[in-house]
């Protein structure tokens, strides 16, 4: 009897320890998993899981706890991203990373806010998300005033340093997701500052369109320095090819957050064509090699090259992995307090300094860098204490 | 009989349901709350489609437009002038049932039917999208983030703190809107109406206006529409020219009535019944399958690929939607 009595309290115990080293952090992830965006969406979520994973290879947090992982589908849509948070709330989520789509961005965040547990968007890019005075969100990348300003900059000094006059652009840009129209607005504002005239801002449906002859025959007889680029990886490539086609008469095409110009996939699409296209965007530190090694690692694990916004899914892991460890506690309020004094310095990214959240939220050392295709890579090329190689500019593959 | 036998059972079943609804918060955690809030805002559209696309017979494939309409007028009138959302969800749907007017005039006035007038409302909701994608004061493509005043406001239709009041607010719509769709469908404009769906020169002939009942019916559609266009920009928090003039919309629009049953009262109802938690069950199937199919564990897209199914299913087997399917079921037990 005694005996049975003994075994049974044992058996309890041990059912009590084995849920109690079943405890984890969970950690959601939001992202378009299905739909137009999925490429990157399913890049983001699998970032995820490999940054969870070898941060429990490595130990866990907090002295051993594992964080696991709840994966949602957005499929894009504001209200299944809604209703997805709401559910990974319920099931204990810690802490969300999230949305890649400023529209889905917005609605998350304020059920963030709301239900007091801590946000980090890896990617979004339009700068009204944090004007909301939310304080539990916070975010990585370069806002589109980032992208539009830096853009413009860079534009600018790449000039100078190369002694060519860049006195006027045509910006082309999508103009229906609002991604492209709000980069465009920041870079329009801020080359108009810088003394570059804007000839012509170009606007076109980036899911629809299937030539862009007329408008590259419309902006070689504008005549510009440069022709600036705005939008997403397949419009991109049909302005590339359809500028060869006029043979259009400028110094440079110049992408500006554009989804095209910084990928490997451009290269193996275009070929010679791609041979000086330039980009100001967000990007891994190519001359970090943590950054190499983790891009490595992805590659092996699910055999294709990591887009940048994977990169920034797999940073965010890690900026709430070492808010967890400063606060001390898995508790979400906990965890938004760390994250708003995070002072990250072991970051993957092109960025001058840590990462710092100001007290809207936003990383105040994000910053976009500028690449350009060379014999058939993405290199760096500017500012100068990034670059990998010396920028080609005037240079146009067409006429080389 | 009694007065009560008098009014029509329809009533009846609305307010029994809306009593029942309000009782829902009480039950559901947040989660399951802001899928009946979505329930019933589709079944809110579907049943201002419905008024045009079932009962009147027009068929539309671009209720976007007032759908659009709607969410920008209270937006512009909120972030502009400060109005209250609902004095603006008012103004959305006069503006809407104006367009509509507009719209049915040129359509009915040039006699375009069926797939022609479909196309043709698809059009005018394209040339909204387009032409708001490239206006100033909308800001153009990238859209308008409604501002957040933090706590919770009837006045200004936002709950920060308890958002089970988002479920009240829609229920109120639900209940409004299917007031007006019940009566308009006992009165004499219902009986032309679906004259008209009939045959429309038996109609004509027997001294029925053809336009000008069309027009009404379209205006009365477009107006509800409106009202759920506001009511999303109010929940949601952003509107862009993409997401709310776009053709998704249209096509969910009419999604909910077709599955359920057109020119049905509660097909509408019951189509949002079927189709807003197919959505979320099919996710949660293929995030957790049963055993033997646990290789198809966490597949992205599956899900979306059986939601199709389903629905191609139910359409197949099911031409006038479930409430059809029920009667036909009934009629069988009663026999």
């Amino acid at each position: 009897m005694r005996l049975a009595k003994r075994s049974m309290l044992l058996l309890v115990l041990g059912c009590v320890s084995l849920w109690a080293g079943a405890q984890t952090i969970a950690i959601g992830g939001i992202h378009p998993l299905t739909g137009g965006l999925a490429a990157d969406g399913i890049q983001m979520d699998n970032a995820i899981q490999m940054a969870i994973d070898e941060i429990n290879e490595a130990g866990g947090v907090l002295g051993g706890t594992p964080l696991s992982f709840l994966s949602a589908d957005s499929t894009g849509s504001a209200e299944v991203g809604q209703t997805e948070a709401e559910r990974l709330i319920n099931e204990g989520a810690n802490a969300i990373i999230c949305c890649f789509q400023s529209s889905v961005t917005t609605n998350v965040a304020t059920i963030a806010e709301r239900e007091e547990v801590p946000l980090v968007i890896d990617v979004a890019v339009m700068d009204a998300i944090l004007d909301q005075g939310f304080t539990y969100t916070f975010r990585l990348q370069p806002n589109a005033t980032a992208m539009g300003v830096n853009g413009a900059n860079y534009l600018k000094e790449l000039a100078e340093a190369s002694g060519e006059a860049v006195d006027s652009v045509v910006v082309l840009f999508e103009g229906t997701s609002g991604f492209g129209d709000s980069v465009r607005e920041a870079f329009v504002a801020e080359a108009s500052e810088l003394g570059i005239v804007v000839l012509d801002e170009i606007g076109y449906e980036p899911f629809a369109v299937t030539d862009l002859t007329t408008e590259m025959t419309k902006i070689n007889a504008l005549r510009p320095d440069v022709l600036v680029v705005t939008g997403y990886y397949n419009d991109g490539l049909l302005a590339a090819r359809n500028a060869e086609d006029v043979l259009l008469d400028v110094k440079a095409v110049f992408g500006v957050a554009q989804g095209t110009y910084d990928q490997a996939q451009f290269v193996a699409d275009a070929g010679d064509l791609a041979e000086c296209f330039l980009d100001s965007n967000y990007h891994h530190d190519a001359s970090n090699a943590d950054a190499l090694a983790v891009l490595a690692r992805y590659e092996s694990v699910y055999g294709e090259p990591m887009r940048t916004s994977a990169v920034f899914s797999y940073q965010a892991v890690y900026v709430i992995a070492d808010a967890i460890e400063r606060a001390g506690s898995a508790d979400p309020p906990a965890i938004r307090d760390a994250l708003a004094e995070t002072n990250f310095d072991d970051f993957l990214l092109p960025h001058p300094g840590p990462i710092v959240f100001d007290e809207t939220g936003e990383n105040v050392n994000a910053r976009p860098v500028l690449m350009q295709v060379q014999n058939g890579s993405i290199v760096q090329v500017w500012p100068p204490e990034l670059a990998e190689a010396d920028p080609l500019f005037p240079c146009v593959s067409w006429n080389r | 009989m009694t007065l009560l036998g008098r009014i029509p059972r329809d009533y009846l079943i609305l307010i029994g349901l809306v009593l029942a609804l309000l009782t829902l918060p009480s039950f559901l955690n947040q989660f399951q709350l802001s899928i009946a809030i979505l329930i019933l805002y589709w079944a809110l559209l579907g049943a201002a489609w419905n008024l045009m696309g079932g009962y009147a017979g027009q068929f539309s494939f671009g209720h976007a437009a007032f759908y659009g309409i709607g969410a920008y007028t209270s937006t512009m009138l909120l972030t502009e002038l400060g109005l209250s959302p609902w004095l603006g969800m008012l103004a959305g749907a006069g503006l809407a049932a104006l367009f509509g007017i507009a719209m049915g005039y040129l359509t009915f006035r040039y006699g375009l039917k069926g797939p022609y007038f479909a196309l043709a409302t698809f059009a005018f909701a394209e040339l909204l999208r387009l032409i708001s994608s490239e206006l100033k004061f909308i800001n153009t493509s990238i859209g308008i983030h409604l501002p957040l005043t933090g706590g919770d406001s009837w006045q200004r239709l936002q709950f920060e703190d308890n958002p089970q009041n988002y479920f009240y607010a829609i229920t109120i719509l639900f209940f409004v809107g299917y007031l007006i769709k019940i009566s308009l469908v006992h009165s004499k404009l219902g009986y032309y109406l679906q004259a008209i769906r009939e045959d429309e020169d038996a109609a004509a002939a027997l001294g029925v206006n053809l336009m000008r009942y069309k027009v009404t019916a379209v205006a009365i559609s477009g107006g509800l529409t409106a009202i759920g266009g506001s009511f999303f920009a109010q929940y949601f928090f952003f509107i862009s020219p993409e997401l709310v003039f776009g053709v998704p919309i249209s096509i969910d629009i009419l999604l909910g009535p077709i599955i359920g049953g057109t020119g049905t009262i509660w097909g509408p109802l019951v189509g949002a019944l079927f189709v807003t938690p197919l959505g979320e069950l099919t996710r949660a199937f293929i995030r957790t399958p049963p055993g033997f199919l646990s290789f198809i564990e966490g597949r992205s897209g599956l899900d979306v690929m059986l939601f199709g199914a389903i629905l191609i299913v139910v359409i197949l087997f099911m031409p006038n939607g479930l409430v059809g399917l029920g009667k036909q079921l009934w009629a069988r037990v009663k026999r």
